[in-house]
């Protein structure tokens, strides 16, 4: 016999129903840190749209190699930039070529009648007018840039597009929590009420079931936080093989293993400790349903 | 000592009985018997801190249960082992779910402990390498016995039956008053609520009952008389002969 405590009292009495409960648990959590770490890593819609989206520098024709890969190199240093590529005079010909086949004739004396460019991507969390007025900004002020295409009169559009999807996206998530919250108390309900002749038996030898409700919260609490910590581990294995797998789910969610960066650090605590504050609280609200006051 | 003073009880708006006025020392055993309805189960209820007297009061250790503070009420509760009239069964499994949920009550049997003492208690009370034995799959007998095991786990300072002898059968009268005689020797105080004392149980030196409502009170064992009663009604310590005291009392 294990040594009793009344903070596993649901394990040690009903342990068959508790590791029913507790799979079922198990994959609710799993579903929502899925959703969670697919937002975080997303970002809602940035992500998909950071990846469609680039701005585009022309610069001025006769610009050396050098300088450009420098612009490049400073534009990159940008925090709002994921990514900064020069694109050579000749290299930009060649793409000519291939979307126009067949008007070599335009290039004459061995130059190419086009100029180099650079290709700047931003960060998914920094898609917005701000993010995009920083690199412009940066850009415009160079004598060596000619024009800077960035998307024009359609872009304040798609961004406002882009923050409503990210609204509906995180609604979305708190629906979800609602929902994980519901079946949680209702699940902490019925495994009060299964302990109902139990406590029924403690409280008529002197054990005060106030004290049984509250070191069950504080089991439920760590059990909750482990199983949540189980199953986030499990939905970034999960993303992790996806992300591997499909290259869809990498344009839209990423790669997996950007999670494990440091920014992403306190939102994942917050996550986990969180999920487990939420599951003693149902265990208390669930007693609390089952045992009214006074009774 | 657990002392009733002037304790009266009704029922569907008229009196049951009044003025019960009694004290049960240490280490006493006691059988309040009483024809069907009359209140027994009430009266262990009373006693035992479960149940608001309808008038009088009762006192355990100098103190109200009822009137004194929340905390004594608790300890006295907690120090108490109950059988009662229905049988516990619900909600548990097996006999070891019950001894389980006994050490909860106790909150602080060691775990090696506990597989020894429940072995013991069973063999005790006749049902040896019953503990994994369905409660459902129990004859009202066994049902009696283990439930009595499974409050002498605890080894609680005063022990309430109620219609145990009734429940377990004859051939069990002889058996489980020596034991619970054997256990008023060691300081435990029984109370046992019977229709009937046992006709084996009465013996020459079985003094006269006392009357008082509807009840005749058996005093079965009395306390020694050289025992002097601790003012703070302190647990119950030490080792015992029959290997049943330990635990939270």
């Amino acid at each position: 016999m294990s040594g009793p405590s009344f903070w596993w009292i649901d394990w040690s009495l009903h342990g068959r129903a508790m590791r029913r409960e507790t799979a079922g648990r198990f994959l609710l959590c799993f579903m929502v840190a899925s959703y969670f770490l697919a937002m975080l890593l997303s970002g809602g819609v940035n992500r998909f749209l950071s990846e469609q989206y680039t701005m585009t520098a022309i610069l001025r024709i006769g610009v050396p190699d050098g300088e450009g890969v420098g612009i490049a190199g400073k534009v990159a240093l940008l925090p709002s930039v994921r990514e900064a590529r020069y694109r050579t005079p000749e290299d930009a010909w060649k793409e000519f070529l291939t979307t126009y086949p067949g008007l070599d004739s335009l290039r004459r004396g061995g130059k190419t009648p086009l100029p180099g460019y650079v290709e700047v991507s931003l960060r998914p969390e920094r898609m917005s007018e701000k993010g995009i007025a920083d690199v412009m900004s940066a850009l415009e002020p160079l004598a060596q840039v000619e024009k800077i295409l960035s998307g024009g009169d359609v872009m304040p559009g798609l961004l406002r597009l882009k923050h409503r999807a990210n609204i509906v996206l995180w609604s979305g998530f708190g629906l979800v929590c609602l929902v994980f919250l519901v079946i949680l108390a209702m699940q902490e309900k019925a495994s009060a009420a299964r302990l109902l002749p139990d406590v029924s038996f403690l409280a008529d030898r002197g054990t005060p079931g106030e004290r049984i409700g509250a070191r069950r919260a504080v089991g439920a609490f760590i059990t909750g936080g482990g199983i949540v910590l189980l199953a986030a581990a499990s939905s970034f294995a999960f993303l992790y093989f996806a992300s591997a797998g499909f290259p869809f789910v990498r344009i839209v969610l990423g790669r997996a293993q950007e999670l494990v960066d440091g920014r992403f650090a306190v939102p994942v605590c917050l996550f986990l400790l969180s999920a487990a504050i939420f599951q003693g609280l149902a265990s208390l609200v669930g007693w609390r349903a089952a045992f009214p006051k006074g009774r | 000592m657990i002392e009733a003073f002037r304790v009266g009880a009704a029922s569907r708006g008229r009196p049951l009985w009044e003025g019960l006025t009694f004290a049960v020392r240490y280490g006493e055993m006691w059988v309040i018997a009483g024809p069907p309805s009359c209140g027994k189960t009430l009266l262990m209820q009373f006693l035992r801190g479960e149940k608001c007297p309808d008038s009088g009061d009762v006192v355990v250790a100098g103190e109200s249960i009822y009137r004194g503070s929340p905390d004594h009420h608790r300890r006295f509760r907690a120090s108490c082992g109950v059988v009662p009239e229905s049988l516990p069964g619900e909600g548990v499994k097996t006999v070891t779910d019950l001894f389980r949920l006994s050490a909860l009550a106790a909150a602080g049997l060691p775990a090696a402990e506990t597989e020894g003492r429940m072995e013991a208690l069973l063999s005790l009370v006749g049902l040896p390498g019953a503990e994994g034995w369905e409660i459902s799959s129990l004859s009202g007998s066994e049902r009696a016995r283990v439930a009595l095991a499974v409050e002498l786990f605890r080894s609680p300072r005063y022990l309430f039956l109620d219609m145990l002898l009734e429940k377990t059968g004859k051939e069990w009268a002889d058996k489980l008053g020596s034991l619970l005689r054997a256990l008023a020797r060691e300081e435990k105080t029984i109370i046992m609520m019977e229709r009937e004392l046992p006709d084996r149980w009465k013996g020459a030196k079985t003094p006269p009952p006392l009357s008082a409502g509807p009840f005749r009170l058996y005093r079965l064992v009395a306390s020694s008389p050289d025992r002097k009663e601790e003012a703070g009604d302190p647990p119950s310590q030490g080792g015992s002969s029959l290997g049943l005291t330990g635990g939270r009392v």
